[in-house]
């Protein structure tokens, strides 16, 4: 066969496998979430406490079939059980948290039990606290939570999204959105070769919701 | 350039079945992650617009369900909505798109036929959101981890019969680019006449616009008598073609069953399932372009074998062994969980 014919056909044939293959999964829920930093006495900090408020849509999915005394209300209790798989099945995807401390990997372990459902207005929140391993003190913390899938779609509340609780005076929070992504960092993005270790976290890490922690 | 031309055909048909696998490999070594669910995705150009576009529409989901739930004429803007999504979504991983196409490209299936199978497995895993969801949730008050379990299972299913039905042509198409590769061993002169009275007879079952390429193997082949793969015919097609849909079908839309307990705790559960049938009409739109596309390009290879005796019908039976290949990985892939066809959100 001629040479042209071969490429024809192998492009058309590469084109169709191309089509079918996996472009990327859509965020299927939306958290709007609200952060507070808890502080020891000694100035470290020991965890993070969450709440995060799942969109309407997938509040009615995670609530249908549990019973309420009231329709259309749940109370905490209700929602315990809830909560407990929510929780149990965030733990494989490290509750979507994840800490620098002076610019090295800061441990956090499995959420303090104290962890429960709201449902108020179809909005479901879960609020749970994420402990450090150890607590930690540094100049310069970071926090990313996101979901490198993309299943779920993180965003900060407009208001008071972050919160220091019993931190030294002179710490400063600051939230950063995730970032527009430029149309040379899409296409660089695109070109990362696919052996590349952790491409996935490395780049859902650029575009995360960060909190960075300052204390001098 | 005329290195590749001056190859033998076992060469040139070597080459391109092992770059048919590169690009199948390559692609799917880019998309692995934990877990399979797609890498980072490329923002850039198309695909970038097309995650845009499915995230876009299914969040407009939500507000278009509630609007109809007050106004009962705004359900028409939420079956456009769901309409658009179908579309977009397909683009996304899952719904058969490569199962079918291959499917098409190892059955040389002709691209009518694609478009009712696309639209036919298209229909049938709008089905199955809809009745998981009805039995689940409307009969038995189910949890939607419970409903995320159901899933599980029934796409294990799914899947397994995609292995079957890819082993089961890999076997019929093996065998059949096997036997032009090595004729068997009684082949020689005398076969002519048994060829010339075989071939015509099949000649005439062929139904049109069937491929006839199996006329042509005799004249290729003359000296070789080369054992019809028994399904070649077109006649029982959609019989062959129940399992690919059923296999496909199986596996339903996690965008839907979501939306469909929406519309049920809003109290409109009808609206629901009006809304997830349109989405499985643009899902169904988008795997048929897709499956005209792999048809047509088997149509060019078949063309092209005609044209070119000797290596042309070891190429084309080579693209389809490929092609069934391509299925069998698929569905082991999509079993063992190395590769994530769409999350289904274990609440």
């Amino acid at each position: 066969m001629t040479i042209q014919t071969f490429i024809r056909l192998a492009a058309i044939c590469g084109a169709v496998l191309m089509s079918s293959a996996p472009a990327g999964a859509h965020p299927h829920v939306w958290v709007t979430m609200h952060s507070e930093l808890i502080y020891a006495p000694d100035g470290s900090i020991t965890g993070v406490r969450h709440a995060w408020a799942f969109d309407d849509m997938f509040s009615a999915f995670a609530t249908q079939g549990y019973e309420s005394k009231v329709k259309g209300q749940f109370t905490r209790e209700e929602l315990a059980p809830l909560a407990k798989v929510n929780v149990e099945s965030l733990k494989e995807y490290d509750y979507f948290t994840y800490a620098m401390a002076d610019g090295k990997k800061a441990k956090m372990i499995d959420p303090l039990p104290d962890y429960y459902l709201d449902f108020n207005d179809q909005v479901l929140t879960l609020h749970f606290t994420v402990p450090f391993e150890k607590p930690v003190s540094a100049k310069e913390l970071k926090i990313d939570i996101y979901d490198p899938t993309i299943f779920v779609d993180f965003s900060y509340d407009k208001k008071d999204p972050v919160k220091l609780v019993g931190a030294p005076a002179n710490c400063k929070a600051e939230v950063k959105p995730p970032r527009e992504m430029t149309f040379a960092e899409g296409k660089a993005l695109s070109q990362i070769p696919p052996d590349e270790k952790n491409t996935t976290m490395a780049w859902g890490a650029n575009f995360a919701n960060k909190i960075l922690v300052h204390c001098p | 350039m005329t290195w590749l031309a001056r190859r033998s055909a076992l060469a040139q048909c070597v080459l391109f079945i092992l770059f048919v696998l590169l690009v199948a490999g390559a692609i799917d070594a880019v998309s692995a992650a934990p877990f399979g669910v797609g890498s980072a995705p490329a923002v850039d150009g198309v695909t970038g617009w097309v995650l845009a576009k499915q995230a876009e529409f299914y969040r407009m989901l939500s507000g278009a369900i509630r609007a109809a739930k007050a106004d009962g004429s705004a359900a028409w803007a939420l079956l456009g909505i769901s309409f658009a999504y179908g579309v977009f979504h397909a683009a996304g991983p899952g719904h058969g798109k490569a199962v079918i196409s291959s499917y098409l490209v190892a059955n040389d299936e002709t691209w009518k036929r694609g478009i009712a199978l696309s639209f036919a497995s298209a229909i049938l895993q709008a089905m199955t959101a809809i009745i998981i969801v009805a039995i689940a949730a409307v009969v038995l008050n189910a949890t939607s981890k419970a409903m995320g379990d159901t899933v599980r299972v029934v796409e294990m299913v799914g899947y397994g019969l995609i292995i079957l039905i890819g082993l089961r042509l890999l076997w019929v198409k093996g065998r059949a680019f096997w036997h032009l590769l090595r004729p068997p061993a009684h082949a020689h002169a005398h076969d002519h006449k048994h060829d010339h009275g075989h071939n015509h007879g099949h000649a005439h079952n062929h139904n049109p616009g069937h491929d006839h390429d199996h006329a042509d193997e005799a004249h290729a082949w003359g000296h070789a008598h080369a054992p019809e793969p028994s399904e070649l015919t077109g006649q029982h097609w959609l019989k062959r073609g129940l399992a690919a849909i059923v296999a496909v079908g199986l596996r339903p839309c996690s965008g839907a069953i979501i939306v469909l307990v929406f519309a049920l705790a809003q109290g409109i559960f009808w609206i629901g399932v009006a809304s997830t049938f349109v989405m499985g009409l643009g899902t169904a739109i988008t795997v048929s372009v897709i499956a005209t596309l792999a048809v047509g390009a088997r149509g060019l290879a078949g063309r092209w074998a005609k044209a070119k005796p000797g290596g042309g019908m070891l190429m084309l039976r080579g693209l389809e062994t490929a092609a069934a290949l391509v299925i069998v990985v698929f569905g082991v892939l999509l079993l063992t969980g190395y590769m994530v066809s769409e999350r289904m959100f274990g609440v």
